[in-house]
């Protein structure tokens, strides 16, 4: 149940995170890590796919928080994509959407960053 | 040496008065027989009837003496040379006895017909004190000899000694109808026969092999100068002298006891001196032995006992300079995990007998280091020539060092300290004494294990108190009770999933007929959630009062918080303002879950939009934020939660979910707020399993009761 796993996949222009399983306060630190990464390879345009992600804690948001600011500092930016209704209501309710670029298909968003570099 | 119990006073009374009963009777037995004498040397002949009657007396005289000796030596609590020692004096007091009384000018007796006869009642009075001596220092000798063979006894010896004793008695009983200067066939055999057994019992020295080397020496000395008072005595008492007559004349069987008793002695004290002399180049090796063993038994009841790391390390280093005789000895502790001390000789602690900087030399000197080659094999290291190894070449500065010994403590694999002992010749410890410390290493490792987990399960205690404390805190930051209206109805629940947790609501009154109501989680479980918590606490109290729309507070709430908030974490929050006169509800959301509003015609989730707490600043989070107006009518139920309620989930992974929660609540709408609280709680209970129920939980239920 709390099965949680990060892979990244990239393009020219944008890497992508796929987000798979339960994220809440146990396994945030996964997707610490792998923002961690990111960032420290100074890979700025990041896309979160959460097609497979059943679940998202406050915890789990917390972490989007933790890095929107360096990113964007740094001429990148975080966008998500392909949430589930339910998954898209928790981000919806503590008011994300207003935060950050949510798509309903990934092609969506890489077209966005493509459009911007 | 033991200090004695001390028993109380009743016993120690009565023991007195029987020691001076036995003292007073045997001196008055004494003096009776003495007055015989006097009365006997009279009568030409003798009376051959009372001559029994004196033996019996003496002899009843004597059992007394016994049993004063008995208690006496019993009470002594003696080490085993000591008592060769007191049996030497002994046998000094009554060789002093003998030459005193021999240099007197005393007339002695005639003898005729193989009876002896006392010239003057001078005679009668020293062959008295004489006998009296020399019996009172067989009992004494006896007495000590006999706690010394059964040190360590086996099924034997008691049979043994009792069979000497009662051949030595038979010796001497066998005498009682003798003349002083008569000897009969019985008496030589049984005189024959107990030398025999003397020597049997001889034999039982295990007492020597337990005595350190120091004792061993002493005892050989006692041992020699008890033998050589004891055969003085056999050779003054067998020559037919006057001091033996002095001892024949007053009782035969007297005579024949403190021979055999003497002859014991020396044969006994002989044996001990042969026996301790033959011990003695041995007693150094069973000195280490000893001193091994008793190290590891304290070792090992240490472990069980102190729980104070750095007493234990102290006594840790102290023991192996005990064990192998080291010169000097110290303890590092390696740090858990691989992290490193700010200093290096952090770790360095109870050092005996050297300096700091020596042992900075020793371990952190050169580049490849005892310690270095240690950390990295995990192996015992041994220099056994400090001076000319070539692993040691760096330790040039450090004098006193001659021979160097290094030892892993090693815990499950995993290196937890290093244990060094050192020397000042070279090649100071031998194969034995590397054997002794590594057994010795094992302890202390599992003593260090211990003391190290002890302090843990302290500290967790201890956390875990406080944590006590801190749930008892939160619960106080919730109201106690809600206050009455006759207009609304009120009831709420607030249940953390840990001891403490991010849930919050609350209650004020604004002014007269508005209250306003708080209900909010903060991002996060434990004690970092409780935090911001009592923070939302204070916020909510004094900004409330100030700000009349739920919009204004919510706003005035971020600007509070949002300098203090860590930058992952947020707060979500309802506010509402009821006017308890009309039943109007003005409600923002900053981020939190809908309001569940259930009115007769209507069943919906109000969802005024609102940003969460801590995410934006200023103008960006302002612009967000949404106030509703609901109108309520009688019988309306609001609902106030937490995600808790929502994100249940069953042993299936799914959730309670909004739905459930509209549905339930719709079913008991007409019930009291109390009641629908219950239903909720119970609700969500029994649809999740034990594991399902993980995160802080509140529920506030309003149901408007109609204008009062």
């Amino acid at each position: 149940m709390s099965d949680f796993k990060v892979s990244f996949r990239e393009n020219s222009t944008v890497h992508i995170m796929d987000l798979k399983g339960y994220l809440d306060a146990h396994t945030t630190p996964h997707l610490e890590e792998a923002f961690q990464k990111l960032i420290t390879e100074k890979k700025y345009n990041i896309l979160v796919n959460c097609k497979d992600l059943s679940y998202i804690s406050s915890a789990g948001l917390g972490v989007f928080m933790a890095f929107i600011e360096d990113v964007r500092m740094n001429k990148g930016d975080i966008k998500l994509s392909n949430m589930s209704p339910k998954v898209f209501n928790i981000f919806d309710l503590l008011g994300f959407p207003m935060l950050y670029e949510i798509f309903k298909d990934e092609s969506e968003a890489v077209k966005k960053f493509e459009a911007k570099s | 040496m033991i200090k004695r119990f001390e028993s109380p006073i009743q016993p120690i009374q009565g023991m007195k008065i029987k020691k001076i009963l036995f003292v007073t009777g045997s001196a008055f037995l004494f003096a009776i027989v003495f007055v015989i004498d006097a009365i006997l040397k009279n009568i030409e002949g003798g009376l051959d009837g009372v001559l029994y009657v004196r033996i019996l007396l003496a002899a009843a005289a004597f059992v007394l003496l016994y049993f004063y000796v008995d208690m006496k030596v019993k009470e002594s609590d003696r080490s085993q040379v000591q008592r060769i020692g007191a049996v030497a004096v002994w046998a000094g007091i009554l060789i002093g006895a003998y030459i005193i009384v021999s240099i007197l000018p005393l007339n002695w007796f005639e003898s005729r017909d193989l009876q002896l006869y006392p010239r003057d009642y001078l005679t009668i009075l020293f062959s008295t004190v004489l006998s009296v001596v020399s019996g009172l220092a067989a009992i004494v000798t006896l007495c000590h000899v006999q706690d010394m063979l059964f040190y360590k006894r086996t099924r034997g010896t008691k049979r043994n000694f009792v069979l000497l004793l009662i051949v030595m008695f038979g010796a001497a009983v066998s005498t009682y109808n003798l003349r002083p200067l008569d000897s009969s066939v019985v008496t030589t055999i049984l005189f024959t026969l107990s030398i025999v057994l003397i020597i049997i019992n001889s034999f039982r020295l295990s007492w020597i092999a337990y005595l350190s080397r120091r004792e061993k020496i002493y005892a050989m000395l006692y041992a020699l100068l008890a033998f050589f008072g004891f055969m003085a005595i056999n050779i003054i008492l067998s020559e037919k002298s006057s001091l033996a007559k002095a001892l024949l004349y007053f009782n035969y069987p007297l005579y024949m006891f403190v021979q055999l008793a003497a002859l014991f002695g020396s044969v006994y004290f002989g044996m001990a001196f042969i026996s301790t002399l033959f011990h003695l180049p041995t007693a150094a090796a069973f000195d280490r032995k000893q001193n091994e063993v008793s190290s590891l038994h304290n070792l090992s009841r240490l472990i069980t006992q102190v729980f104070d790391f750095n007493d234990l390390a102290k006594t840790v280093t102290k023991m192996t300079l005990e064990v192998c005789e080291a010169s000097s000895a110290w303890l590092e502790v390696l740090p858990a995990d691989g992290k490193l001390y700010d200093h290096k000789l952090d770790g360095i602690i109870s050092q005996h007998n050297i300096e700091p900087e020596d042992v900075e030399q020793i371990l952190f000197g050169g580049e490849h280091t005892v310690r270095s080659l240690v950390l990295s094999s995990k192996k015992i290291l041994l220099i056994e020539n400090v001076k000319s190894d070539r692993r040691t070449s760096y330790m040039s500065k450090v004098k006193n060092v001659g021979t160097l010994l290094v030892v892993p403590l090693i815990s499950h694999d995993e290196l937890i300290g290093i244990l060094y002992a050192t020397k000042e010749i070279d090649h100071g410890f031998e194969e034995d004494d590397v054997n002794i410390v590594s057994g010795f290493a094992d302890h202390v490792t599992i003593a260090l294990e211990n003391a190290k987990l002890f302090k843990k399960s302290l500290e967790k205690e201890r956390l875990q108190r406080e944590l006590l404390i801190a749930q008892e805190m939160q619960k106080r930051l919730i109201p106690q009770t809600l206050p009455l209206f006759a207009s609304v109805d009120m009831k709420a629940i607030s249940a953390p999933a840990l001891e403490v947790g991010g849930d919050y609501y609350d209650i004020v009154m604004l002014d007269d007929y508005r209250i306003g109501i708080v209900i909010g989680d903060v991002s996060g479980k434990g004690v970092g959630a409780a935090f911001y918590m009592a923070e939302v606490k204070g916020i909510f109290q004094s900004l409330s009062k100030i700000y009349s729309s739920p919009k204004q507070f919510l706003v005035k709430a971020n600007e509070a918080l949002i300098s203090s908030i860590d930058k992952r974490s947020f707060i979500s929050l309802i506010y509402a303002i009821l006017d308890t006169r009309t039943g109007e509800l003005i409600l923002s959301r900053a981020g939190h879950c809908p309001m569940l509003y259930i009115s007769s015609d209507k069943k919906e989730y109000v969802k005024p939009t609102g940003m969460g707490l801590g995410l934006r600043a200023g103008t960006l989070f302002e612009e967000t934020i949404e106030e509703r107006h609901i109108r309520m009518k009688k019988g309306d139920v609001c609902v106030f939660y937490t995600d808790g309620v929502t994100e249940s989930r069953s042993s299936a992974g799914e959730e309670f979910g909004y739905e459930r929660l509209l549905e339930l609540v719709s079913r008991h709408r007409s019930r009291t707020s109390d009641e629908i609280k219950e239903e909720i709680i119970q609700g969500v209970w029994n649809y999740t399993d034990e594991h399902g129920y993980d995160d802080d939980l509140t529920v506030f239920v309003l149901k408007w009761q109609g204008a009062a």
